[in-house]
């Protein structure tokens, strides 16, 4: 099989990376061994929310000038400062261009609201969720949470508390509807996406507008867990029409419907602009010849390989299973590429667990384009993308998703630079 | 990378985090089933903790896999629950379940009164019986047998001509090839005589056992698994010769489900069972090897059957059907259509059934074709009984396209 | 929701937690109980069906010390037999009589000696004469039908021994205990912690009390104050100026993520580290190691990487498939191990059961210390304390605790089944098998009730509903000890989230407590899960502070 670009990995770097090639008319495959991590998107994409000394940032752009003094080998450093700017105004159109509709921007940071209530920092959020310009006033005055009776991936009383302390009314509604007993015959199945396949029936969605429209009088906003929408993404839309009042989501515990929605749609656009989505597989092993990597052979395709140009390793984080840590080493599964970490297993962590810990900062070793490197030796057309590199901390900083989207487009763009492409008939 | 395909513990790699519940079709419509994670990996732990943890309701699962394909741990939760299935469960099969599952059998009972015994089935009191005294759904069309068998026309009309090819491939055509579609058999050794390929049969060949394995008949299952491996090893050690297959299920369960549900080792000769499409695609690319085409309008649909998506090998069928000249070709969603073998025949999962495939259904019917096509005999079936189209197998495709 | 509300304003009527409900401040009871380990429960059922008035205080939850911090085996005496005839004699007895009352916290498993070919097999013959001699069935078998009825020993034993050990849920047994003491009229004080003893003349009179739920000081009267502190037991007689002196010896463990093996196994030579693997519960056991430690390091257990290799390198050779075998869990525990009165040294350890009346001893009234021992003998030594508390009251009562069976372990299991077959299938045997007959109290459940809240141990709303209301729960922690939620492979990865939602909605707290609660549950887990974070492991860790931390804004200490 002979492609442009092999992109190992199908979340969200990989799917960014194949479809900004894609646009660009490279035949791409996408190999993913599962579903991706998307699953547990929160609604927005983080992009710098705090700095490593723990300072929280309100202008990412500014920031990121203080965090490439503190962090050598983080992504973003590599990017250096004026292409860190270039590719967030990218990505920001990239997903527009596409027809994602996300609100918020890198020249300020919004807040989030979480499944318990916190408000948290973030870039870009998906249009129906809620979202504040501070964490000190609300922009409603009066509020009322719904909440499927039972739901337990979403804590309405928490939310409520909250957004008390701001200062706004808030009320807990618990509503039940006669199909969600359906769904209580099996005890495992109370989750967003089972409730999603039950709220989303048009006569259910009826007759929750109706329960909306009944309890909320006097509220300035409706807020619901994203329990919904998960094959329509424009459900709530609908209901706001219906209710005629504001209607918004609040992540809950993943599954999240936003993620699922998110992937399916990026995994859709990569199909439309003619790229190979291959779900369940694995590649288990390359041949390289002077410092390229030639072709990479998977599980399910055994002896026929795939060729290309330009391979691209966005492959995730230890989740994903593109780094693996054993007793004594943490390694990158694929290519052997050189990991980054500390020897002594009792360095990898401390006794709090909301320390930053070490272990969730090792990650691939790359040269500062991102090209990858086994030993000594610099594989010159294996681009390494996303959470899989070394030198950062997506969770205390809050950058996962801007290293995943960024570094995608930066690999993106190099491959785009190098023009010879190939003969791939079949 | 290792995969750690081989652990008995592989549930371990299991990290709760609920994708494959996410897109199992039926959890999604039949909360009677606990889904993949619950039955899987959680449901495993607790019946080493006790036997009598088993839960009889993992007979709604349909065994399509689509749980391994999105989990992102590598799990095998589809083989966790088949396994499941053959160790605890202590329902035994009916009657209608050795019916069903005795595929071969009943073929070579009905071929030879093919005309009596598909108007017999269609007739509306003998489906009523079907339905109340067998519990065979009664808005079940059986598939139709053929008068004459694909191996009987094959002996009389192919074999003689097949020993002008230099090049030879066996081909394990399936019950359905032979007993209800032989014009697949024919199709394939059309376009494979057409590529400079004789085709011959296996030695012997039993049905590949997947519905025995579904319905409970498990030593039934490893008898005809062993025959089959002995003439897979035949062809492929003693004589060179790959085995081709027309059927994604077929193909799938004799590479892996051999080895995973019924412990019949098949690694050794695992590379050379493919599907035909694979085979050809393999051909062509390598030999350069070339089919010539007519140059007839078509517009087809491909329907990517489950055991396909777990085989990853859509792509292959997807590529050679992009080869004819003036193919108009819409990839559908990768989805289960429900009917998964026996499963859907039974009275008591009909409606399960129908419910996974309903999204399915009608956008087969919005989508403006002349065939539906897919490498699954069942998804076939399914289709047809659910749908105003035909489907077609991309061989057939191809043969039809041939100049 | 309905039910929630109800039992949201019962709770607020202070109807359905009894045990909630302070103790009156100027009763004077009976007996007052240090320490909540099983000897503690033990010695408050005893006392409480002698008709005393009891109290229990414990400065945290119930079976936390030494109690919970073990392999769970109910020993059949056979790893003391050649070395401690007495304490082997004591076990058998006292595994025959909790075989009969606590039945649904007793796994019948069965015990394999096994002999591998680095030792030496005359140590067979002895070891097994000896387990006769103390009355312990021992069998010696074929060492291939050892492999046949145990199929994860290695496979290359030359020697077995069949023994009537078993499994035994030591949580499950401390609260058993509780309830039949709290059905017989004692109160059970959690996060109670003793500051001090009140002395009058020659004579222990009562207790200081700090209660840490509540921030404040209170103090208990008594007319005999029982030191059942185990290792801290030594710093409770501080109080009163007394010396105790014991030896503490931790001892590491390692939790396997499901079931290994089925029947308890050891290496039968004389006791070492790392030589038996128990299966309890969902999960198997391996340990321990052994080291003595400094008194003041006695709460800050921390299970070292070395430790932790050792365990793993023995255990593989007792079961190979723990080489690659999902560790969930370290932890350790420690033995408290008294040493002999006139012994400064500390090498004559007891490790049989001590009980001193410190009138004898050290001239000092009301004031008894019940040690040493082991879990086994929980019962036993529960008697005797309440013998001499009984002497000291001039009170003459018959001790029942080895006829009577404890509460879940009344009847049978299959009438319990019918009785709550309507809920499903797998959470009835889970909550049948973790509370035996007290699962009926699940047969009011409604649909709602039916829902789970942790999956990898089957544990549902009702479940947890009946823990709160009756079983003394005052956090997460305890919720876990009382119901297994947390303790399943995700270690609390979706279930504690939605326990604290739901202890935050029925009012055992208030939202912001629940934040605090559950940032300390997650704190408690990780503490035994990152010496073993490596594999599936870490990426189990990665994903819960991904949930915790991104998607939900946990932060530690929530504001």
């Amino acid at each position: 099989m002979k492609f442009d670009s092999v992109i190992i990995g199908g979340g969200l770097a990989g799917l960014v990376c194949g479809i900004k090639l894609s646009q660009q008319g490279h035949r791409c495959v996408i190999i993913s061994s599962g579903q991706s991590a998307l699953h547990f998107l929160s609604g927005s994409f983080d992009l710098l929310n705090r700095l490593p000394d723990g300072t929280p940032v309100d202008h990412p752009l500014t920031a990121v000038k203080e965090l490439i003094k503190m962090e050598p080998e983080h992504p973003y450093t590599k990017l250096g400062e004026i292409r860190f700017e270039e590719l967030v105004a990218e990505a920001e159109q990239f997903f527009s261009g596409i027809g994602i509709e996300l609100a918020g921007s890198a020249t300020r940071n919004h807040f989030r609201v979480t499944p318990m209530g916190t408000l948290k920092r973030t870039w870009l959020t998906l249009a129906d969720f809620v979202t504040c310009e501070n964490d000190i006033q609300l922009p409603w005055k009066q509020l009322t949470i719904f909440n499927p009776a039972g739901f337990l991936d979403f804590y309405p009383h928490f939310v409520a508390d909250e957004f008390r302390k701001l200062g706004a009314t808030c009320e807990v509604h618990e509503f039940n509807l006669p199909d969600l007993d359906i769904l209580r015959r099996n005890p495992s199945e109370l989750r967003s996406t089972n409730i999603a396949r039950i709220l989303d029936k048009p006569d259910n969605r009826e007759h929750l507008c109706r329960i909306l429209i009944r309890e909320s009088s006097g509220t300035d906003a409706i807020l619901l867990p994203a329990c919904l929408g998960l094959d329509q993404p424009d459900t709530v839309r609908i209901i706001e029409e219906r209710v005629g009042k504001p209607v918004y989501l609040i992540p809950t515990i993943p599954p999240s419907i936003a993620g699922i929605g998110m992937q399916q749609f990026l995994r859709n656009t990569f199909q439309k602009l003619g790229g190979v989505y291959m779900m369940g597989d694995h590649v288990m092993n390359a041949d390289i010849e002077n410092h390229r990597v030639k072709r990479v052979y998977s599980y399910n395709h055994g002896d026929i390989p795939f060729e290309a140009n330009h391979f691209v390793l966005a492959t995730g984080s230890y989740f994903s299973r593109g780094l693996t840590a054993t007793r004594d080493r943490v390694y990158e599964p694929v290519f052997n590429l050189n990991v980054s970490y500390l020897k002594e297993r009792q360095e990898w962590y401390t006794g709090n667990i909301f320390d930053a810990q070490a272990y969730q900062q090792f990650g691939v070793s790359t040269s500062l384009d991102f090209q990858a490197v086994t030993g000594d030796t610099l594989l010159s057309n294996l681009y390494v993308g996303g959470a899989i590199l070394e030198g950062f901390n997506p969770i205390k900083e809050g950058s996962g998703g801007g290293v995943s989207i960024l570094t995608a487009l930066d690999i993106a763009g190099k491959i785009l630079k190098d023009q010879s492409v190939w003969n791939c008939s079949i | 990378m290792e995969l750690q395909h081989l652990t008995n513990d592989n549930f371990e790699q299991c990290i709760k985090c609920t994708i494959c519940t996410v897109y199992c079709p039926v959890a999604a419509v039949n909360p009677d089933y606990p889904g993949p994670k619950q039955a899987g990996p959680d449901g495993e732990r607790l019946r080493l903790k006790k036997a009598n943890f088993y839960d009889e309701a993992l007979k709604y699962c349909i065994n399509c896999k689509r749980c391994e394909v999105a989990c992102p741990s590598n799990v095998r939760i589809g083989d966790i629950i088949q396994k499941a299935r053959i160790k605890y469960s202590r329902k035994k099969p009916s009657v209608r379940d050795f019916i069903l599952s005795h595929t071969d059998l009943v073929g070579t009972l009905a071929t030879p009164f093919a005309p009596v015994v598909n108007s017999m089935l269609g007739l509306k009191p003998v489906k009523r019986v079907l339905d109340l005294g067998f519990d065979i759904d009664h808005r079940r069309q059986f598939p139709r047998y053929s008068f004459q068998t694909f191996e009987r026309w094959y002996k009389k009309e192919a074999a003689s001509k097949q020993n002008q090819y230099n090049k030879q491939v066996s081909y394990f055509h399936g019950c359905y090839a032979n007993y209800n579609h032989p014009q697949l058999g024919r199709d394939l050794v059309k376009v494979m005589n057409a590529l400079g390929v004789g085709v011959q049969l296996l030695k012997k060949e039993k049905c590949c056992g997947v519905a025995l394995i579904s319905n409970g008949f498990l030593e039934q299952a490893k008898q005809q698994a062993q025959v089959n491996m002995r003439s897979i090893r035949e062809s492929v050690v003693n004589k060179q010769m790959p085995v081709i297959t027309t059927s994604s299920t077929c193909t799938f369960t004799i590479r892996d489900e051999y080895p995973h549900l019924l412990g019949i080792e098949t690694a050794d000769v695992r590379e050379q069972i493919e599907l035909a499409t694979r085979y050809i695609y393999r051909l062509l690319r390598e030999e350069k090897s070339a089919l010539k085409f007519n140059n007839e309008k078509i517009k087809i649909a491909y329907h990517t059957p489950c055991h396909m998506e777990k085989l990853g090998w859509g792509y292959y069928s997807i590529q050679l059907l992009r080869m004819i000249p003036n193919v108009e070709l819409k990839i559908l969603p990768s989805q289960c259509c429900g009917i998964a073998g026996t499963y859907g025949f039974k009275k008591e999962n009909y409606t399960t059934s129908q419910e996974i495939g309903i999204t399915l259904f009608s956008r087969i019917e919005e989508e403006d074709m002349d065939y539906v096509v897919t490498d699954c005999e069942t998804c076939k079936w399914q289709i047809e009984m659910s749908t105003s189209r035909i489907c077609e197998h991309p061989i057939s495709i191809l043969a039809q396209a041939l100049e | 929701m309905q039910s929630f509300v109800l039992l949201f304003s019962l709770y607020r009527e202070n109807k359905i937690y009894p045990d909630m409900q302070n103790h009156e401040p100027n009763k004077v009871y009976d007996v007052i109980i240090v320490g909540g380990g099983a000897t503690g429960a033990g010695i408050a059922r005893d006392c409480a069906r002698r008709g005393l008035r009891v109290i229990l205080v414990e400065r945290k939850d119930m079976a936390t010390g030494a109690t919970g911090r073990n392999h769970g085996l109910l020993h059949s005496g056979a790893r003391y037999a050649v070395t401690d005839r007495e304490s082997a004699e004591e076990c058998i007895k006292e595994n025959k009589i909790l075989k009969n009352i606590a039945s649904h916290c007793v796994e019948e498993t069965e015990g394999l000696f096994v002999t591998l070919p680095e030792d030496d097999l005359a140590y067979q013959n002895r070891f097994a004469e000896a387990c006769r001699a103390a009355g312990i069935d021992a069998e010696i078998i074929d060492p291939k039908e050892a492999v046949r009825m145990e199929p994860s020993v290695h496979p290359d034993i030359i020697g077995a021994v069949k023994v009537p050990d078993g499994s035994i849920d030591p949580f499950r047994l401390t609260i058993s205990n509780v309830m039949d003491a709290k059905e017989h009229g004692a109160l059970i004080l959690t996060y109670h912690e003793v500051t001090g003893l009140i002395l009058e003349q020659a004579r222990v009179t009562g207790v200081k009390v700090y209660d840490h739920l509540q921030k404040e000081t209170k103090e208990i009267r008594g007319t005999v104050i029982v030191n059942a502190g185990g290792i801290w037991g030594q710093y409770i007689s501080t109080f009163a100026g007394i010396k105790i002196s014991m030896l503490p010896a931790k001892g590491a463990l390692l939790i396997f993520g499901h079931r290994v093996n089925n029947m308890v196994l050891n290496r039968c030579r004389k006791p070492a580290d790392a030589d038996i693997l128990v299966p309890g519960d969902t999960i198997s056991l391996i340990g321990t190691t052994s080291s003595n430690i400094p008194y003041d390091q006695i709460d800050n257990m921390m299970v070292t990487p070395q430790e932790v290799d050792l365990l793993i390198r023995e255990g593989e050779k007792l079961a190979p498939c723990l080489a690659y075998t999902r560790i969930l869990r370290a932890y350790a525990g420690v033995r408290p191990l008294v040493a002999a009165d006139n012994d400064s040294t500390g090498r004559n350890v007891s490790r049989g059961i001590v009980l001193l009346d410190h009138a004898e001893r050290d001239g000092l009234e009301g004031y008894i210390t019940i040690t040493g021992g082991k879990l086994m003998t929980y019962r036993l030594m529960a008697e005797w304390a309440t013998d001499l508390v009984c002497k000291k009251l001039n009170i003459e009562a018959r001790c029942t605790t080895a006829e009577e069976k404890l509460p879940g372990s009344r009847e049978t299991m299959e009438e319990i089944n019918q009785r709550i077959s309507s809920l499903p299938a797998t959470a009835r045997k889970s909550a049948i098998y973790r509370h035996g007959d007290r699962a009926q109290k699940l047969a009011e459940n409604t649909l709602q009730d039916n829902s789970l809240v942790c999956e990898c141990e089957e544990v549902s709303v009702g479940e947890v509903k009946y823990a709160l209301e009756e079983l003394n729960v005052k956090k997460l922690v305890d919720l876990r000890r009382r119901t297994r939620v947390g303790m399943g492979t995700c270690q609390g990865e979706l279930c504690a989230c939605r326990a604290s939602g739901l202890m935050g909605s029925s009012g055992i707290y208030c939202t912001k407590r629940a934040k605090q609660d559950l940032s300390a549950f997650l704190n408690e887990r990780w503490k035994g899960i990152y010496p073993v974070a490596w594999g599936d492991t870490l990426r189990e860790c990665e994903y819960t502070s991904w949930i915790y931390e991104s998607v939900c804004g946990l932060k530690p200490n929530q504001e």
